[in-house]
Formats: structure tokens, C-alpha cells, sequence
């Protein structure tokens, strides 16, 4: 009797536990074993990142229609996205209120000598900071980190004053000094960004190198900077896009004699309108007759770091998953 | 015999003293740019602006003429002064909101990214876009024109019903909020990417493991992801934080810009207001990093 019991029991669970595979095959399916296997989380995935791509490229989208708008389509309620036919005034507009070509050339050198220099300068650094013994590395490492922190209003007035007698007031030297000295644009990030780099290089490495008699020169020249890499190409791509865009610092240290394409922007609405347009849209609280010629102006800025971030992009990406950004 | 030893001895260590030095030498030479440039450009200018924090600063003929006055710029900030304190509270009241939705938008969105899926390069390529523009005046003029604003507010008259259903007094902080959405987007491009490769450094084994355990997804989320995310997302915070206060444009700065021009305030007065924002951001940061410090020796060791 008992052993008949038993039987039946296990039968029971036997057919459950079928019942069960076939239900978890099912599941599978939907949701999946990782969490991305399944098509129920895929469609997921698919549609919250659709809609959030789109609220990013919104504002690119709109500038990019707004700029071959003529100022019909920009007063006409009726055309929102798609103009009526494409009007390429507004770019020659901007370019030459922005006196593109002058600008241009500023920006470039500023943001290209800038970055190189900060590359080399925070490569430095941070590889002192994570292979090289010396007394008071911590508190070096803890003033990069205040240094990051301070404000930029907090010393812009001292360091008015030191670049005016150092004698490079209203040039770009302003900003290549402090590069050279690794107290660039965000200088510390980049810094602690190598520094994360060096750690996780296999010190077997070194090693080797320092037992076959290299001196730590060559060993970091030779060795650890061509391994670097990854790390090369963020810093600098970072670099290079924030030297490009910065306002506030050429705002104050810059004048009319070398202005960077960033200020131009704000002085285009000036330059094209006149004061007449400018007095109504002070009225009106925006006009939308200068809409079209700055948004041309801002496609125009914005152009040149899209394309190198286009070009670079699979570097970079590829970069911050194996430079161990962070650690 | 004795004489012998204490020769080696002392001579050993001379030597190890030299072998250190030349160590450090090289540490010191690496160290040299930098150390110049703060002291320079970061340690000098901070110093003078505290000096000045505690004078009377005037600017006569070219030269700066200093009357010290001890606390009473600060204390002329907190009981005088009818618009700055203002400004710092609504700042940081809403700073404290938008943080922390901030690091939870970069930390969901990079969790999909993370997922793998056809045609993850192009989207995460769209992702790291505002690493490119957040810093721009581009980006100002574009918010300027409205084009920043979230399309459904509007369409769905959003603002209405959110008033209808919880009231004025919780409305208008979440209307704020959703205002503000496009900077939660903006400004969490930086944070997504450090998320990311955040991820990377969790070994595939053992996820691996949990799942031959029996574990859900689900479940892996919470017991591995995220406790593995802790330090990041103090790292993220941080950044957050150093990102959002640092931003030239934002109205506290803009008191303190206005006063150093003002004849009436001048640069000391100005100097003070910068480093009371300052020491507000040093505690602020200090809650953040002592927060992550708890929760990750909680776990049982700093990684």
C-alpha cells in the first residue's frame, strides 16, 4: 500500500515538474535568462530608449530645421518642423556674422594646443600619482581633488590680475600656460582619469623593463604612454570639446582682439539685426526673425566637434570600457 | 670585528637612503609641473580670495586697496543682504531634488545600454552626445529658443493634471522638476559613461554563478549590480555635484559676479559670498562621500 502511495505521489510531482519545463520554456522565451534574452525585454528596451534618443536629438533636430527656415516658415504658425523649401540664406548669415573663418582659427588653437598640452601634462601626473613612491603623494592627490571643486568665480579676479602681469592678458597663452602646467580646463579629472589608467596596467610590465635597465623616463615614454592609449584618446577628445565650447573663462580673459566662436554666438544677434529688431524682440520677449540665423550659427559651432566625435566615436566608446575609466 | 659591522651597517644604509632618493626624485620630477601650476594658478588665487573674504576691498587708481573688517562681510551676506540668501537656499533645495534624479536616469538608461542588442553602437552613440554639448552655449541659445523643452508637458497638459491631483503645494516643486527635465538629460551624459564602465569591471562569472544558483535577473540586479555600483554612484555623485555648482551660469554665481563689479559691494564682498557657496558645495560633498564610504564598508571592505 505504501509503496503504491509513494508511486502515485511521485507521479504527481513527476507531471508537475513537466508541467513546469514546459511553462518555463515559455518563460524563456519572453523574459529570458539574461535579462536581455527575452523579446517581452528587448521591446522593452527598445522602446524607453527610442523615446529617450529622441528627446536628445529634439534639440539638434530642431536647430538643423530651424536653420534652412526663411523668415516666412519661422513666422508662420503653420510650419513647425518641415520648411517649405529649403533656404540657405541664414548659414551664409551666420557665417559671416560670426566672421566664421577668424573665429574659427581662434577656437582651434586654443582648443587643440590646450588639449594636447593637457594630455601630456595630466599623463604625467597621473602616472606619478598611481607608480612613483615620493612623500606627501596623498596630499597631492587630495589638493587635485580640491582643486577640482573651486568655483571658477572664487579666483577669477587673482588670476586676472596674474595673467595681466604675467603679460598674456587677451591672448591665448591665458589658457595654454595653465595646460602646460596640468591646471587646464578640469585639469584634476583628467588627471585622476590617468591615474585609474596606470593602476590597472599588470606591473609584471615595469618590472621587466626597470630589470633589463630602463630608467623611469624611457620606461614611461617608451612603454607606458604608448599603452595609454585608450585613456589618450578620452582626455583628449573631453578635453577638446570643453576648450571649444567654454564661455565664461574667454568672457573674462579675452577681448574683441581674439575671440573664440563661442562669444561670437552671443554678440551675432547684435552684428546682424541692428538695433531696431533688437528693441522689438526685447519687447516681444524672443523674436523669431533671428531664430533661423542662430541656429545656423549654432550648427555651425557645434559642426566641427561632431564630426570629430563622429570619426573618433568608436574609439572612444571603446575606449571608456577598457581605459578602467574608473575603478 | 664590531667597527667592521657598524661600517657596513651605516653604509647599507646610506645606500638604501640614496636608493630611496633616487626613487623619489624621479616621483618629485613628475610631480614638478603640476605642483607649480597649483601653487600658481589653483593655490595662490584661492588664498588671496580668502584674504580678501575677511577685507574691504577697493580699487583706486589701479591698485587694491585692502581694510580688513574681520567677519563682516559674511555677516553683511546672512543679515543685509535681501537677495543672496534667497538665491543659495531655492539653489540648493533644488539641486537636492535634481541630483538624485540625475544619477538614477543615468543609471537606468545605462543599464539598457549595457544590455547587448542589435545596433547598440549608433544608440549609445546618441547617449554620449551631451558629453559634447552640455558644455556649450549652444546649448544655451537651443534652451533659450524653448527647443529644450519636454514636448508631452504641453501637449498633454501635463501641468493641469498633476495640479489637480496632488495639489499646489506638491505641484509646483514636480513641475519644477519636470522644467528642469531637459537639464536632468543633459547633464547626465558624463554620469552614463562612468556607469558604464562601471559595468565592465564586474566579472562575467559571476553572473554566471548566481544564475546556475537559481537566481532572476531580478535578483541579480539587487545582489550583485547594484552593491557593485555603490562606489559609482558616489563617483557619479560627486561629479554630479562638482558639475551643477561649478556651472558658470547658474544664479548664485550670477549674484556673485554681479557684486565683484558692483562699487557698492566690491571684489571682497564678492570673494565672501564665493567662499561661503564653496563651503556649502565642501559639505555637501563630504555627506556624499561619507554616505558611499558607510555603505560600501557595511558590505564588508572598501574595493
Amino acid at each position: 500500500m505504501k509503496i503504491i502511495e509513494t508511486i502515485k505521489q511521485m507521479n504527481v510531482t513527476f507531471n508537475a515538474r513537466l508541467n513546469n519545463r514546459q511553462a518555463q520554456r515559455m518563460k524563456k522565451l519572453i523574459v529570458g535568462q539574461h535579462v536581455s534574452d527575452g523579446m517581452l525585454m528587448k521591446l522593452v528596451i527598445y522602446f524607453l530608449l527610442a523615446i529617450i534618443a529622441f528627446l536628445y536629438l529634439q534639440p539638434l533636430l530642431y536647430m538643423l530645421s530651424t536653420m534652412v527656415k526663411s523668415s516666412g516658415d519661422l513666422i508662420d504658425p503653420v510650419v513647425q518642423w518641415i520648411p517649405q523649401k529649403l533656404h540657405f540664406q541664414n548659414l551664409s548669415d551666420a557665417w559671416r556674422g560670426l566672421k566664421y573663418p577668424d573665429a574659427f582659427k581662434n577656437t582651434m588653437m586654443i582648443a587643440l594646443i590646450c588639449s594636447i598640452f593637457q594630455v601630456a601634462s595630466c599623463a604625467i601626473t597621473g602616472y606619478a600619482l598611481a607608480r612613483l613612491e615620493f612623500p606627501g603623494k596623498t596630499i597631492a592627490f587630495i589638493l587635485i581633488i580640491v582643486s577640482f571643486l573651486v568655483p571658477p568665480q572664487l579666483t577669477v579676479i587673482p588670476l586676472y590680475s596674474i595673467y595681466s602681469s604675467l603679460g598674456v592678458l587677451n591672448t591665448p597663452l591665458v589658457f595654454i600656460i595653465p595646460a602646460i602646467f596640468g591646471q587646464g580646463l578640469r585639469g584634476a579629472l583628467f588627471i585622476i582619469i590617468f591615474r585609474q589608467f596606470f593602476l590597472t596596467q599588470p606591473k609584471a610590465l615595469e618590472e621587466a623593463a626597470k630589470i633589463d635597465g630602463a630608467s623611469v623616463y624611457r620606461l614611461f615614454f617608451k612603454i607606458m604612454l604608448p599603452l595609454a592609449r585608450p585613456a589618450i584618446i578620452v582626455v583628449f577628445l573631453f578635453s577638446f570639446v570643453w576648450y571649444w565650447n567654454m564661455y565664461y573663462e574667454p568672457s573674462m580673459f579675452l577681448n574683441q582682439a581674439y575671440q573664440p566662436l563661442s562669444i561670437r554666438l552671443n554678440l551675432l544677434e547684435q552684428e546682424l539685426m541692428g538695433n531696431k529688431l533688437i528693441n522689438f524682440a526685447v519687447a516681444v520677449g524672443k523674436d523669431p526673425l533671428t531664430e533661423g540665423p542662430k541656429m545656423a550659427g549654432a550648427f555651425l559651432i557645434i559642426f566641427p566637434p561632431l564630426l570629430i566625435y563622429l570619426l573618433t566615436q568608436r574609439w572612444f566608446t571603446e575606449g571608456i570600457e577598457r581605459s578602467g575609466m574608473v575603478e | 670585528m664590531s667597527l667592521h659591522k657598524e661600517n657596513v651597517k651605516s653604509k647599507r644604509r646610506s645606500g638604501q637612503l640614496r636608493y630611496r632618493w633616487n626613487n623619489y626624485k624621479s616621483g618629485y620630477l613628475f610631480m614638478l609641473p603640476w605642483v607649480l601650476g597649483f601653487s600658481i594658478f589653483v593655490a595662490f588665487p584661492v588664498g588671496w580670495s580668502l584674504f580678501n573674504s575677511f577685507h574691504n576691498v577697493k580699487l583706486r587708481g589701479g591698485k587694491f586697496q585692502y581694510e580688513f573688517i574681520g567677519l563682516d562681510n559674511f555677516r553683511r551676506i546672512l543679515t543685509e543682504d535681501n537677495v543672496y540668501p534667497v538665491e543659495l537656499l531655492l539653489y540648493f533645495q533644488e539641486m537636492l531634488l535634481i541630483i538624485p534624479l540625475i544619477l538614477f536616469f543615468s543609471l537606468v538608461v545605462s543599464l539598457l545600454l549595457n544590455q547587448k542588442f542589435a545596433g547598440r553602437g549608433p544608440i549609445r552613440a546618441i547617449f554620449f552626445l551631451p558629453v559634447i554639448f552640455a558644455t556649450g552655449q549652444v546649448l544655451m541659445e537651443l534652451f533659450g529658443q524653448g527647443a529644450g523643452e519636454l514636448p508631452f508637458i504641453e501637449q498633454y497638459n501635463l501641468d493641469g493634471i498633476i495640479r489637480e491631483y496632488v495639489g499646489p503645494q506638491l505641484a509646483d516643486p514636480i513641475m519644477g522638476v519636470l522644467g528642469k527635465a531637459v537639464i536632468i538629460l543633459w547633464y547626465s551624459g558624463v554620469q552614463i559613461l562612468i556607469f558604464i564602465a562601471g559595468y565592465q569591471t564586474i566579472p562575467r562569472s559571476v553572473y554566471e554563478a548566481i544564475r546556475i544558483d537559481g537566481a532572476t535577473p531580478w535578483e541579480s540586479f539587487w545582489k550583485i549590480t547594484l552593491p557593485s555600483m555603490i562606489p559609482f554612484i558616489g563617483l557619479n555623485a560627486v561629479f554630479t555635484i562638482v558639475d551643477l555648482f561649478t556651472f558658470p551660469m547658474n544664479p548664485v554665481m550670477e549674484q556673485v559676479r554681479k557684486n565683484m563689479f558692483d562699487v557698492k559691494t566690491g571684489y571682497g564682498y564678492a570673494s565672501a559670498q564665493a567662499w561661503l557657496y564653496f563651503t556649502l558645495i565642501l559639505l555637501l560633498l563630504g555627506i556624499a562621500l561619507w554616505i558611499t564610504y558607510r555603505s560600501t564598508v557595511k558590505r564588508g571592505g572598501y574595493r
